[in-house]
């Protein structure tokens, strides 16, 4: 358990094409026992990132340190750090179980204390019964949770996970999130994993990294991230499906504050539901960018009309696409509803749920009727 | 009206038996998914269809007719495939307009066909493109253009969203039906992601093991799935289960969980002594009461507007439950909770055959 400062690193890609900059003063904490996610698409600078910690990559500029003590220069195997790696980089000859187990070896652990611990962790991922069998004859997911086995299963300060449940078979995912979760806890295991998949980020983190052109757009919570996204790119990065996003036109007076949203519908608000530092920030902006989660925006009575486009149960909930003024927009429910194709509905959208960005920086201004 | 009928078909491949005996009938304009993991013979099914390949036995009928010794592009028959597919050298109009050329039509025709298709997918701004200059998204639209430009009666769609970025593959699941209702066409869609089956189909067939297990709407096939592996196939997280079996007595019929009795619906009475599989969906599992099946908290992920709690019993059964993350009270890890599971998602399968119980 150790707590990993990245201070003000950047990686330059060197070639003659041109320098690629792929992580731009990144400064990132991860507390001792806390896990982390670099989130982002791909070329967002996260398997950079996690490539420098490992020691897979020199960093350009700055400095990385792992419970106090610098590691940048550091030979990987120095690092104290145990990765599971994307394409699980099992050794061939080895069996499931040998190759877990050689994270072990270095480890002086008696022999019987080794064995135990394997087979712990790989009842806990379900890979007890191919223990004895090769990489090449197991099945992706079978491989990569055993890449992954063999990452935790070792004493590490810092825990590595490159997309380490990417390929798991859909049945398996959810109950081993929680159990994954579950262990890095119990052993408080500092952790950071790398993914482009918002829902496992958000299933398994304390914290997200938010990574767009190699420079970090928001460190927070999932939650904080969801309610108070920093910008309109976290905002429609984060939230399946994507947050509504309007041009709109402020009018406020004493009485209310109004959006005019592009396409004519407009949406009031009694002033008090808008904080007076905010109402004097709007006073002195006219367009704002205008974010409504699909989870917020519900059908019913409501100023914003329009013609049901498509509305798609799925077990658990229903995703209701409504064409307002020639564009679509998203309302999910979280009950089963059902709306013809072409039906007339309203919708509506409270104070509380309403995210204003400037539409030129994309810095919020404010969430929920209070400035960001 | 019964657009497209398949009787008894079978596939195989030497001794390989792809499919067996298959029987689907789908009306005029319907949308029905063909559902499956990957080696279910899904795609092959298509091929049998559109003429590019010959069943081992059986029928194929489109509009009535057994269309066995009718050549590919004589069938009415359109396709699209996930890899898109689009010949290289020629550019998007030209790829839209192959169909057309191949049944013969007038230029002047041609050109109408190909317009009308390319302002329906709007993607008549790139019609002067070649693929290689194309987005996914438009590669992807160009080849449904190409698939649904010569009208055809029957469109067969060969898991098509699959090769686009999520974003992409949410807005064409919600601009899909209104398009291809606008086609007219009936609709074979192949995909293996259970949400896009349920946002696109009028009826599933959930292809296994070479047979069709069950094809329905699909809300049937949620709510009432007619086995196990149907059950496992539909929801995120999939379905718990727990093997156990079925007891009645005087205070009605229970299943042993976890070392707990569980009270179940009284219908199942007919199956007391059998053994069985219960199963109860994530979001039907609530974990509120103030009474009902002990469990202990141990994980908590939130994903997304739902939460997922990974729970376990003093005797080791795990189980999850998903809840609205908007839900008051969201218990936290090492929380003791009572278990209680709603019937709608509540199912009982016969533990030899799979097949689901009725109650």
């Amino acid at each position: 358990m150790a707590e990993l400062i990245i201070n003000k690193v950047d990686k330059i890609y060197r070639s003659r094409k041109g320098d690629v900059h792929a992580v731009k003063a990144l400064d990132l904490t991860v507390k001792p026992g806390e896990i982390v996610a670099l989130l982002g698409s791909s070329g967002c600078g996260k398997t950079s990132t996690l490539r420098m910690i490992a020691g897979f990559e020199d960093v350009t500029n700055g400095t990385i340190s792992l419970g106090g003590k610098a590691i940048h220069t550091l030979a990987p195997a120095a690092r104290g750090v145990a990765m599971a790696f994307e394409a699980y980089s099992l050794y061939p000859p080895l069996t499931i179980g040998e190759n877990m187990s050689f994270a072990l070896k270095a480890s002086k652990l008696p022999q019987a204390e080794q064995e135990k611990r394997v087979k712990a962790m790989a009842e806990m991922l379900e890979i007890a019964d191919i223990l004895n069998k090769y990489p090449s004859s197991v099945s992706g997911g079978q491989q990569q949770r055993a890449s992954l086995g063999r990452a935790l299963v070792r004493d590490a300060g810092l825990y590595l996970l490159d997309e380490p449940m990417g390929q798991l078979e859909p049945q398996l995912r959810a109950v081993l999130r929680g159990r994954i979760k579950h262990y890095l806890r119990e052993h408080k295991c500092t952790t950071i994993l790398v993914t482009h998949d918002q829902t496992e980020a958000n299933a398994l983190a304390d914290r997200i990294a938010v990574m767009e052109g190699g420079v970090l757009q928001q460190y927070a919570t999932p939650a904080e991230l969801k309610a108070r996204p920093a910008n309109l790119f976290t905002g429609t990065f984060i939230g399946e499906p994507p947050m509504n996003v309007f041009n709109a036109e402020v009018k406020s007076n004493a009485e209310q504050v109004s959006f005019v949203v592009e396409g004519g519908t407009t949406l009031s608000y009694p002033a008090a539901q808008m904080s007076e530092s905010l109402r004097q920030a709007l006073g002195k902006t006219s367009r704002i960018a205008l974010g409504i989660r699909p989870h917020a925006l519900h059908l019913g009575e409501g100023p914003v009309k329009g013609k049901v486009v498509a509305c798609q149960w799925l077990g658990d909930q229903t995703h209701v696409a409504v064409d307002v003024a020639g564009r679509t927009v998203v309302s999910v429910s979280q009950e089963r509803v059902s709306r013809a194709p072409g039906s007339d509905v309203a919708l509506n959208v409270a104070a509380r749920d309403l995210h204003l960005f400037d539409p030129a920086s994309g810095n919020a201004i404010a969430h929920g009727g209070q400035p960001a | 009206m019964t657009q497209l009928s398949i009787t008894s078909l079978s596939k195989s491949y030497g001794s390989f038996k792809v499919f067996d005996g298959l029987n689907l009938e789908a009306k005029a304009g319907e949308i029905v998914v063909i559902f499956g993991g990957s080696g279910t013979g899904k795609t092959i099914l298509l091929r049998l269809i559109a003429g590019v390949e010959e069943p081992s036995s059986g029928v194929i009928a489109i509009g009535g007719h057994d269309v066995s010794d009718i050549a590919p592009e004589h069938r009415g028959v359109g396709m699209a495939f996930q890899n898109f597919a689009l010949f290289p050298h020629l550019s998007a109009a030209e790829n839209i307009a192959t169909p057309l050329r191949a049944a013969g039509a007038a230029e002047d025709k041609v050109k109408a066909g190909v317009n009308k298709v390319a302002k329906l997918l709007k993607i008549d701004h790139v019609l002067t493109h070649a693929p290689r200059e194309l987005s996914n998204g438009q590669k992807q639209r160009t080849a449904l253009a190409r698939a649904l430009a010569a009208e055809p009666q029957i469109l067969l769609l060969d898991d098509p969203l699959r090769n686009v970025d999520a974003k992409l593959r949410f807005e064409m699941r919600l601009e899909l039906p209104r398009l291809l209702r606008q086609s007219g066409a009936t609709v074979l869609y192949v995909t293996q992601d259970y949400k896009e089956a349920m946002a696109l189909a009028d009826r599933i067939a959930v292809l296994a093991g070479g047979k069709f297990v069950q094809t329905a709407t699909p809300e049937d096939i949620y709510m009432r799935p007619a086995t196990l592996g149907v059950a496992r196939l539909f929801g995120d997280p999939s379905i718990n289960t727990a093997e156990t079996s079925l007891e009645a007595d005087g205070a009605g019929v229970h299943v042993t969980l976890g070392g707990t009795r569980v009270q179940v619906a009284a219908d199942y009475k007919a199956h007391a002594g059998e053994a069985v599989t219960f199963g109860v969906r994530p979001e039907s599992v609530d974990v509120s009461a103030d009474s009902g099946l002990a469990a202990e908290v141990v994980a908590v992920t939130p994903l997304n507007e739902r939460t997922v709690l990974l729970l376990q019993t003093p005797s080791g059964w795990e189980f999850l439950a998903s809840l609205p993350s908007s839900a008051a009270d969201i218990p936290e890890p090492g929380a003791k909770v009572f278990a209680r599971f709603a019937e709608a998602g509540t199912h009982i399968f016969d533990r030899q055959t799979g097949e689901r119980l009725h109650g």
